[in-house]
């Protein structure tokens, strides 16, 4: 099956500083994917060339299975994209605004339905100006969302929100994922936010892609570090410094914090009640999103 | 994005482009500074009769039209149109409305050409304001029974008022060149200021050197007031030609428009369009 998006050898240079080079990826129909890296990664400048507001130095994007640049306008029909903070005709109303994309889609737009969708119904009278952040991404949402598009492109749609509205634009966001078959991809610097909503990951550093796997597979429990709920956590933990099997360990009243050789907690457990502590549990540590990021990124 | 090449492009081209056009109307007639250049247009005309007076006596008052109408449109409305002119798409770059429009599936070059459509409809629409309120004035205050001179009629009402729409049009050519040059200052900035900036300062720049050059025949802005000198010599119940003046009007102004479009259209279509 051809990949819905194709960047090939993709750069980027602005004078001798690149932001984007050598980039490629492919990425399925149907995946949320979300593009995780540090600020100045070079995420917005791969989505701007997507959504072909930036020209590539090099290299090419194709979208569709068709190049982007000799099928732009094609490509657009299929595509919805918010792009940083959405910006609005602010002297016109929601509505005008939503009608004024709807007339350049060229596609059969269904106005109610994407007002409804994104919550907007209470506003379409009101002017873009005078709409909160948190309206304005939700109305930047409803104009890449207008002509149901096949495939969504987000950079940082909660960048600059407070808690409560970032939460709003996640919700709305999971509800497109769950109810359409839209493919998108999500930019971000927040790993929450990607974990929640992406069932691949991207990481992007210095314009480089460092990896590109399933969320679910970045997210997983570590045997080998372990939490133990014990009584006498000093006493244990002394004894088992000495033990060859053991990494390092560290206590504080009623806990040990302990890092095997191997991901083998049974061996810890028969160690433990052997010498005859009550241990009331054992938690592996879970590993994030995070800690691959950090990884990745270090490496 | 790339130009359209070939034949079956050009129609949906052309479709798009009505539809940018059409957007750029709705746009343009919910903001308010659309309607400051026609209102202070009329209110120029309108305050002209204090210092030209006219009378019911008879007398043709066209000369009070020839007087009013390259007041009003060579100066005032010359600046008023490159000022909103350059705001048509620096505003938008530096706003980020532009990018929101880009996304959607259209060409940079039919949004460039829908933008020009609007600045030209806006040098229609002042000149327009000019010419029905001049005319509604001298009605109003004086007389229009055509051209006479020594009680012979030279010429008749309609025939003037031909003489005068043929003007009008004429004197429209370099006003749509100085659209195409101040929308191309308008592609090279963010800043609506800068823009007009530079379109009034090459305006002034010119016009200085052009007659020590003895370049004047051969620059656009010579012909922003040379229409109205046919109407103001029938006025004086002079016949006087439209040729060569007409050629070189047209030329010279579609010249520039060409270029300066051609440019434009080369700036804007690889002209990176990332965060504001």
């Amino acid at each position: 099956m051809l990949p819905i998006v194709s960047f090939s050898k993709l750069s980027k240079f602005y004078g001798s500083h690149f932001a984007v080079g050598g980039f490629s990826l492919d990425i399925e129909v149907g995946d949320t994917v979300g593009l995780l890296g540090p600020n100045g990664a070079g995420k917005s400048t791969l989505l701007h060339m997507l959504t072909g507001l930036v020209r590539p130095t090099s290299g090419q994007v194709s979208v569709f299975g068709k190049e982007l640049r000799s099928n732009y306008v094609e490509i657009a029909q299929r595509m919805g994209a918010l792009v940083e903070r959405p910006t609005f005709y602010d002297h016109l109303t929601v509505r005008r605004n939503l009608k004024i994309h709807a007339q350049l889609a060229q596609r059969d737009v269904n106005l109610e339905y994407t007002l409804d969708l994104c919550n907007l119904l209470d506003y379409e009278t009101s002017k873009a100006g005078t709409l909160s952040q948190g309206l304005r991404q939700r109305l930047g949402l409803a104009l890449a969302m207008l002509a149901e598009p096949e495939l969504l492109v987000l950079d940082e749609p909660t960048s600059g929100l407070d808690p409560e509205a970032t939460q709003d634009i996640l919700t709305l966001l999971r509800r497109l994922a769950e109810e359409t078959s839209v493919t998108v991809l999500f930019s971000s610097h927040l790993m929450h936010e990607v974990e929640m909503l992406c069932n691949r990951v991207a990481i992007i550093n210095k314009g480089r892609l460092v990896s590109y796997e399933e969320t679910a597979s970045l997210i997983s429990y570590d045997l080998s570090q372990v939490e133990v709920l014990v009584e006498g956590a000093e006493n244990a933990a002394k004894r088992l410094e000495k033990q060859d099997w053991v990494v390092s360990v560290s206590s504080k009243p009623g806990r040990l914090y302990v890092t095997l050789k191997e991901q083998n907690s049974h061996q810890l457990n028969s160690f433990l009640v052997h010498a005859g502590y009550a241990v009331s549990g054992i938690v592996p540590r879970c590993r994030t999103l995070q800690d691959y990021f950090l990884k990745a990124l270090a490496q | 994005m790339s130009k359209p090449h070939r034949f079956e492009d050009v129609k949906p081209a052309l479709q798009r482009i009505a539809v940018l056009y059409r957007v750029e109307i709705t746009k343009a007639l919910r903001l308010r500074q659309t309607y400051i250049g026609p209102l202070l247009l009329m209110l120029v005309v309108l305050l002209s009769p204090l210092g030209h007076p006219m009378a019911k006596d008879g007398v043709g008052d066209y000369g009070f039209i020839a007087y009013v109408t390259p007041l009003a449109l060579n100066f005032l409305g010359y600046v008023l149109l490159l000022t909103y002119v350059g705001g048509l798409i620096a505003t938008e770059l530096g706003q980020g409305t532009l990018r929101a429009i880009l996304l959607r599936p259209v060409r940079r070059e039919e949004v460039y050409i829908a933008k020009f459509m609007l600045g030209c409809s806006y040098s229609a629409l002042l000149t327009a304001t000019v010419g029905i309120t001049s005319w509604f004035v001298a009605f109003a205050l004086g007389d229009l029974y055509g051209i006479q001179v020594g009680g012979e009629l030279l010429f008749m009402n309609d025939e003037m008022a031909w003489v005068y729409l043929v003007g009008a049009f004429l004197a429209l050519v370099p006003q749509w060149a100085g659209v195409s040059l101040g929308l191309l200052y308008s592609t090279l900035t963010r800043s609506a200021g800068t823009a007009v900036s530079l379109s009034i300062g090459t305006w002034i720049v010119v016009d200085l050197v052009k007659y020590p050059l003895g370049i004047a025949p051969m620059v656009f802005t010579t012909y922003l007031e040379a229409p109205w000198h046919v109407f103001a010599s029938h006025c004086d119940g002079l016949d006087a030609s439209w040729f060569p003046m007409a050629s070189y009007c047209v030329l010279s102004s579609l010249a520039v428009t060409i270029l300066s479009i051609i440019l434009g259209l080369i700036l804007f279509s690889r002209k990176d369009l990332g965060s504001c």
